[in-house]
């Protein structure tokens, strides 16, 4: 405990002035706590001080109304890199193109690209597809076959302008509609001779009579090219927006989850137990080291010799760390089928596999008897021994006064006093906290 | 010590540690074999009964994929049915003649099974933040939304009518002088086989998942996932890994589901009714527990469609029913049998036929968490 003196050197564990509020009731109000590193730092005070909800704020679980927690001079949060930026954009994309593509009818642009290539009887080309998608958002008129006949269709398909028997000749008339079309989208002044191809082509080949084509018909077709394009954009903006900004808002709220907090290596335990309870003894342990195996789905699925490697090592951890609580005998038991005091210790070997450097232990020794809570003094002194710090919570006054180097009170969310175990046994404030008081 | 420690303990593989454990796999090479010389032996599968049970394979498959939702994870998922579906329209849009990519089986199954996953991906990513029944709502919902898309979109799934002639798996692939294409219409016993190595292959991958890092922290997060979350696993990304697979399995049992039959079939086909079929399946062999899914299966389809059309021709064969009473038939009391097993294995082996022995563990000796 060579931190007191050194100005410079920060806590592992800074909590400055974390208050939470639960509607208008306070659990924790104001509360500062350092935790140096290596030492063990304990929180008593009365049931329902706000010990365990100070726990929720360090491990994520709650977020602070007010004040921060800082693990290494840290805030406990993911960071906003470049990275969550582009996962948003990628998110909203994909929206964007899922919204758009329902905007300008995904199915008739399916029909227009990929059927209308198969009619002609030429060899699908990727590149004719490409044409006949751009086709499709010019709205240009098309051909397409209906019960042996070619037709000049609209783009989507909807309007019918005119029924050949021969495909060139239909072929002629929806150039020359098109013509007419683009004429009408362009100005008159721009195609000169617009009207003229309709009825004269050069050479040998066939004369075509046009069909006539309603005045209306013409301006929708003209219409059409602006509007789909309009629908396209629309779409695929409104997606991309409401794709990013709900990726981020998620990110936000998910900012300080537990998990988070677990991965910076702060890991705790739970006052009312919460292992894995089907799971054996030692998968609870290899949950805990769930970080520490690398490897991806498909090394697993294929199981690679690095995969099982790497598995034997996280099994031999595991029991290693079962070892070191003495639990070692029990691997293959079921979790819930251990005694009450062999699960908590259990928490504790989930929680040290972890390879946390700052464990937080929610009463540990609950429920025990003296002889086992002096057992866990002793486990959690050589926890401390691993270079593991340890913020404890406890009601067992002879192992809170043993193993802790400092001591901090809470009595109705306020810290009403903090030292050593000596200066905090003397302290009035928590003799009267503890006792009552006549006030 | 811990190196003295290492070698005793741990010389059985710990999470299917046991007698049980062993016996579990024994049982299923043992059917494997049988499986795989049945056809061999037994000139009925050369017909329509195996058909059959190629397509009880075909619902192992899917049920093994909906058992990584709510059997490991936790979730329950009432729209795996539209993944099946997904991954059957998926396969025919890429291999019908009607269409210009006519790829082979393999590349197909393979983009399908892609898509399925993302599919999956996207439906999980929004909503898997949701708990327990609402995201059965949506899984139900979203069951719903694909069985009408695929209804609406008529020009590329051709509506009602389906999209077919998928053509056979092996089409225009010939092998040492055997047109593998004629062999698979011909001879259902190729495709009997196709769906066996596939539901093997998903059985070895099922296993090795339960025994991996990804199987553990999937039923860490079903246990208790704020703890889990302690642990440093992020609950969201295990859970849509799991929605990925879940998907991705059930879009490979689509592939086959729709080359076997060499059609689409409707979107009916892939309504609600599937799912839940699929579900009892799940639940009735025992959630999270790979051989008492395929039992499930084996029973609850097997009895639907090869018991209960076998029991209708026998009573015709008999003539015990000349009059067709329908109360006579023994379709008509096929969903009646259906629900009273349901009821009774409910009633008295809540976690199944063939429990996992994690699932069994909780609910007999009651759980310790809050």
């Amino acid at each position: 405990m060579k931190e007191n003196a050194g100005p410079a050197a920060t806590p592992l564990l800074h909590v400055d002035r974390v208050t939470v509020r639960f509607g208008g009731l306070v659990a924790v109000s104001e509360l500062d706590l350092d935790v140096p590193e290596g030492s063990i730092v304990s929180l008593i005070g009365p049931n329902g001080a706000g010990k365990t909800t100070a726990f929720n704020c360090v491990s994520g679980i709650y977020t602070p109304s007010s004040g921060s927690v800082r693990f290494r001079g840290k805030r406990l949060e993911r960071a906003f890199t470049p990275g969550t930026i582009l996962r948003a954009l990628a998110v909203g994309l994909l929206t964007g193109l899922l919204f758009a593509a329902a905007a300008v009818d995904v199915d008739r642009l399916w029909m227009a690209v990929v059927k209308r290539g198969m009619i002609t009887g030429e060899p699908f080309t990727v590149s004719g597809a490409m044409e006949r998608l751009r086709g499709y958002f010019r709205s240009e008129l098309a051909i397409d076959q209906m019960a042996g006949k070619w037709r000049v269709v609209s783009a989507d398909g909807s309007d019918v302008l005119a029924i050949k028997r021969d495909l060139g000749e239909a072929k002629l008339v929806r150039d020359a509609l098109q013509a007419k079309v683009t004429a009408r989208r362009t100005g008159p002044g721009t195609i000169p001779d617009a009207t003229d191809l309709d009825l004269r082509d050069d050479g040998a080949a066939p004369v075509v009579a046009l069909p006539p084509v309603k005045e209306e018909v013409l301006d929708r077709l003209a219409g059409g090219k602006s509007r789909i394009r309009w629908r396209g954009w629309l779409g695929l903006l409104s997606g991309l927006i409401l794709g990013a900004a709900g990726t981020l808002a998620v990110w936000q709220r998910g900012r300080r989850s537990p998990h988070v907090v677990a991965r910076a290596g702060i890991s705790r335990t739970f006052q009312n137990i919460r292992l894995f309870s089907s799971m054996s003894v030692l998968e609870n342990v290899l949950v805990g080291l769930d970080r520490t195996i690398p490897g991806g789905v498909f090394s697993m699925l294929l199981r690679t010799p690095k995969n099982r490697r790497d598995e034997a090592e996280a099994r031999r951890q595991a029991l290693a760390a079962l070892e070191f609580v003495g639990l070692s005998g029990d691997a293959n038991r079921i979790a819930g089928e251990l005694p009450y005091g062999d699960q908590r210790r259990l928490e504790i070997a989930r929680a040290l596999a972890t390879g946390a450097k700052l464990i937080l232990l929610d009463e540990p020794a609950a429920g025990m008897n003296p002889s086992e809570a002096g057992d866990l003094a002793g486990l959690i002194e050589r926890i401390r021994d691993r270079g593991v710090t340890v913020l404890l919570i406890e009601h067992h006054m002879n192992v809170v006064m043993r193993v802790s180097d400092r001591i901090a009170v809470l009595d109705h969310g306020t810290k009403i006093a903090e030292g050593t175990p000596a200066e905090v046994r003397r302290d009035e404030k928590v003799i009267e906290a503890y006792l009552g008081g006549e006030g | 010590m811990a190196t003295n420690q290492a070698p005793r303990t741990s010389s059985p593989p710990a999470p299917s540690a046991g007698l049980w454990g062993f016996l579990a796999q024994r049982w299923e090479l043992v059917t494997l074999a049988v499986l795989a010389i049945a056809p061999l032996v037994i000139p009925a599968l050369g017909g329509a009964l195996g058909g059959q049970v190629t397509n009880l394979f075909i619902y192992c498959i899917l049920a093994l994929a909906l058992n990584v939702m709510v059997g490991y994870t936790g979730l329950v998922h009432l729209g795996i049915a539209s993944f099946f579906g997904i991954g059957a329209y998926c396969l025919a849009i890429l291999t019908v003649p009607m269409y210009p990519f006519q790829i082979g089986f393999l590349a197909a199954a393979v983009i399908a099974v892609l898509v399925t996953a993302g599919t999956g991906l996207a439906l999980g990513a929004p909503t898997l933040r949701l708990r327990g029944d609402y995201l059965a709502i949506v899984t139900l919902g979203f069951g719903e939304v694909v069985k009408v898309t695929l209804r609406n979109l008529e020009q590329i799934t051709g509506g009602m009518k389906g999209l077919n002639p998928v053509p056979p798996p092996g089409a225009g692939v010939t092998l040492s002088g055997i047109d593998l294409g004629k062999e698979f219409a011909i001879d259902p016993r190729w495709f009997y086989y196709l769906a066996l190595l596939a539901l093997a292959a998903v059985v070895v991958g099922m296993r090795r998942l339960e025994n991996s890092r990804l199987g553990r922290a999937l039923v860490a997060v079903r246990e208790d996932e704020l703890a889990a979350q302690a642990m440093g696993i992020s609950a969201t990304k295990v859970k849509l890994a799991a929605f990925a697979m879940s998907s991705a399995v059930a879009g490979l049992a689509g592939c086959l589901y729709a080359a076997s039959l060499s059609t689409t079939a409707d979107p009916n086909a892939y309504d609600f009714n599937r799912s839940i079929m699929v579900l009892c399946a799940v639940i009735l062999g025992g959630l999270g527990s790979i051989p008492g899914t395929l039992l499930g299966v084996a029973i609850l389809v097997g009895f639907d469609t090869v018991l209960a059309p076998w029991a209708d021709s026998w009573i015709q064969q008999m003539n015990i029913n000349p009059k067709g009473l329908s109360y006579l038939s023994f379709s008509g009391w096929r969903l009646a049998i259906f629900g009273v097993a349901l009821v009774l294995v409910m009633r008295y082996r809540p976690e199944g036929l063939i429990p996992s022995r994690r699932l069994a563990a909780e609910l007999h000796e009651g759980g310790t968490g809050s």
